[in-house]
């Protein structure tokens, strides 16, 4: 068996090449026929109208955080702060209380992340022992106006429903 | 001096002036709207004032308002501050007066006075040019020295180093013109263009100077600093160049000097290669005999092609996505009753010509606006060619740019003399 040789061809030794001002005509041919396709029918350009049409967004997609719920309603978190302490960016902040539901015996009473210091690693779902802390929710863009409103409360991260279909979700390789 | 006089004065300097600002915003325009076009995007085409956006023009209004309302920043490091602020003033004033000897009409006739239609009345013409315009890159020099930054200095060396070695193929190519043209008026040389060559290919400089026009559209546009020659401002190696350090009002001179020139350069480019403001076929006798039908052709014309200009309006004017009384489609319908309203304005001044002033002064006044229209549409090719280039071709490393204007262009242009001269010689 001979070892495959793959001949790359070099451009721009002929004369054609070196005199240049053909592959220049040839090159403004080609984005002249760009232009003109576009300047006659501009629905022709690559372009998605973004802040009216949205991208599709896939389940592997990190976005926002969310806190998920089991079916009756009670969080599923039980504030083990394994995400707090995994997290490189340090944005989550725990506090723990005593939960009354009689699921499990902790429960967190606040949940905060500062989607400013967030730095969108996904670590948080990898570190989650109870898949309490999702980022399906499919929102990409998260804005403000003051530095406050960027701190998610748990009740903010508990409200937000996922994008996604539960099916979806696990075939997104989570 | 008469009052004719005096309004003459004033539309030529009129001209002269404020058409090279106002084609600032137009190349703007066309830069940013023909970039992405040509890159399949769509280009800034949201800013809008009360919904009309005007093609992506009103975005010029907004960054305009945003750089005049930027902080004027001086570095405390600079010693100079004279030479600082003086760098702009030259490239912007510089760019604005070379185009004062274009004409942009032939001599206009009134009565028994002939008027030069140029900003400055003056038979300089190229030299006027040639010497103006190299003096930019003092301001270019001026900007980067004084910024006392290195990658400003490195920035005005380079234009400085570029500017020498193509200055010396763009007046050679300008001399082996000379010899075909057998003047230094820019007027002279396009009622030269305005004749017929063998009786039916008129005689352009670019038919009579094929390589001529090569060298010179090359050297303009590396005197202009545009790509693939705007090693001046190599963004990945030097930052922004000589204008680094320059903020707010003084980088928009900067910015506006450097269209203007742009501007001033395709009017030279045209006026010396593309026949100025000569109408293929029609010069100014053969339009002033022809006056009325031209006028009838005219009439006829600009319904037809306002039809095709309002279809593609409608057509392309629309919101490319499900929305709702689209108010795309409101402004495409203002858009095309403009069209319509400058329609019917132009065929009725064309007919109060025809009824009432035909014959007369009108003629050379109608002669003379046909073909200010006909410069400004070739002007603004050429300016749609220099955008077209800079989207189509990377820029050129150092070396690259040194040798192909001394080891090319020089001796080509060198060469195109002795042929040019020899073919003169021999004809005559």
């Amino acid at each position: 068996m001979s070892i495959k040789v793959k001949t790359i061809v070099r451009y721009g030794r002929s004369w054609q090449e070196r005199l240049y001002l053909i592959e220049v005509f040839k090159g403004m041919a080609c984005t002249f026929r760009h232009f003109i396709t576009n300047f006659l029918d501009n629905s022709k350009l690559y372009v998605r109208h973004y802040p009216e049409v949205k991208p599709e967004i896939t389940p592997r997609w990190r976005g926002r955080h969310r806190l998920t719920t089991h079916e009756d309603g009670t969080i599923k978190c039980v504030a083990c702060y394994m995400c707090q302490t995994n997290c490189p960016a340090q944005c989550i902040q725990i506090e723990a209380g005593e939960r009354t539901d009689g699921r499990t015996e902790k429960v967190p009473l606040k949940f905060d992340i500062d989607l400013l210091e967030c730095i969108y690693c996904g670590y948080c779902v990898e570190a989650c022992p109870m898949d309490a802390i999702r980022m399906d929710t499919g929102i990409f863009s998260v804005t403000a106006t003051n530095r406050e409103e960027m701190k998610m409360t748990i009740d903010q991260l508990r409200s937000t429903p996922g994008a996604f279909s539960e099916e979806e979700y696990k075939k997104g390789g989570a | 001096m008469t009052l004719q006089d005096i309004l003459l004065i004033i539309i030529r300097v009129a001209i002269g002036a404020f058409v090279p600002l106002c084609f600032v915003a137009v190349s703007v325009w066309m830069e940013r709207r023909g970039a992405s076009f040509i890159q399949d995007r769509s280009g800034p085409n949201r800013a809008n004032i009360l919904g009309f956006r005007a093609g992506g023009l009103i975005q010029n209004l907004a960054d305009a308002v945003k750089l005049f309302f930027k902080e004027d920043v001086i570095p405390a490091h600079i010693k100079h501050k004279f030479y600082f602020v003086l760098a702009p003033i030259i490239v912007c004033v510089t760019a604005l007066v070379s185009f004062a000897v274009v004409p942009f009409a032939d001599t206009l006739v009134l009565g028994d006075k002939e008027y030069l239609m140029q900003a400055i009345p003056t038979d300089l013409g190229i030299l006027w040019f040639l010497a103006i315009a190299s003096f930019a890159v003092y301001g270019i020099i001026l900007a980067g020295w004084s910024s006392h930054n290195k990658y400003g200095m490195l920035g005005g060396l380079r234009s400085a180093a570029q500017v020498i070695s193509y200055e010396i193929p763009m007046g050679l190519a300008i001399i082996s013109l000379l010899v075909v043209y057998g003047t230094v008026s820019l007027n002279e040389m396009a009622q030269f263009q305005g004749q017929l060559l063998f009786g039916f290919i008129p005689m352009w400089g670019v038919i009579l100077q094929p390589i001529g026009v090569v060298i010179f559209m090359v050297a303009a546009f590396a005197e202009a600093n545009r790509t693939p020659f705007d090693l001046a401002e190599g963004e990945s190696e030097i930052v922004a160049g000589y204008h680094v350090e320059y903020s707010g009002l003084k980088f928009t001179i900067f910015f506006m000097g450097e269209y203007v020139a742009m501007f001033a350069s395709s009017a030279i480019i045209v006026t010396l290669y593309f026949g100025g403001y000569q109408i293929p076929w029609f010069n100014t006798a053969t339009l002033l005999k022809y006056a009325v039908p031209v006028t009838l052709l005219l009439m006829i014309a600009t319904p037809i092609i306002a039809k095709f200009v309002a279809a593609w309006i409608r057509k392309n004017n629309v919101s490319h996505y499900e929305r709702e009384n689209d108010p795309r489609v409101r402004e495409a319908n203002v858009y095309i009753k403009i069209v319509w309203g400058a329609v019917i304005l132009l065929e009725a001044i064309f007919f109060l010509y025809l009824v009432f002033a035909s014959g007369g002064a009108a003629d050379n006044i109608l002669v003379a606006c046909l073909q200010i229209c006909t410069f400004l549409a070739k002007t603004t090719f050429m300016l749609f060619v220099y955008v077209w280039v800079r989207w189509t071709l990377p820029r050129f490393r150092y070396d690259q740019l040194q040798k192909l204007g001394w080891n090319v262009l020089l001796p080509l242009s060198l060469l195109n003399i002795f042929v040019t001269s020899a073919i003169v010689v021999a004809l005559s």
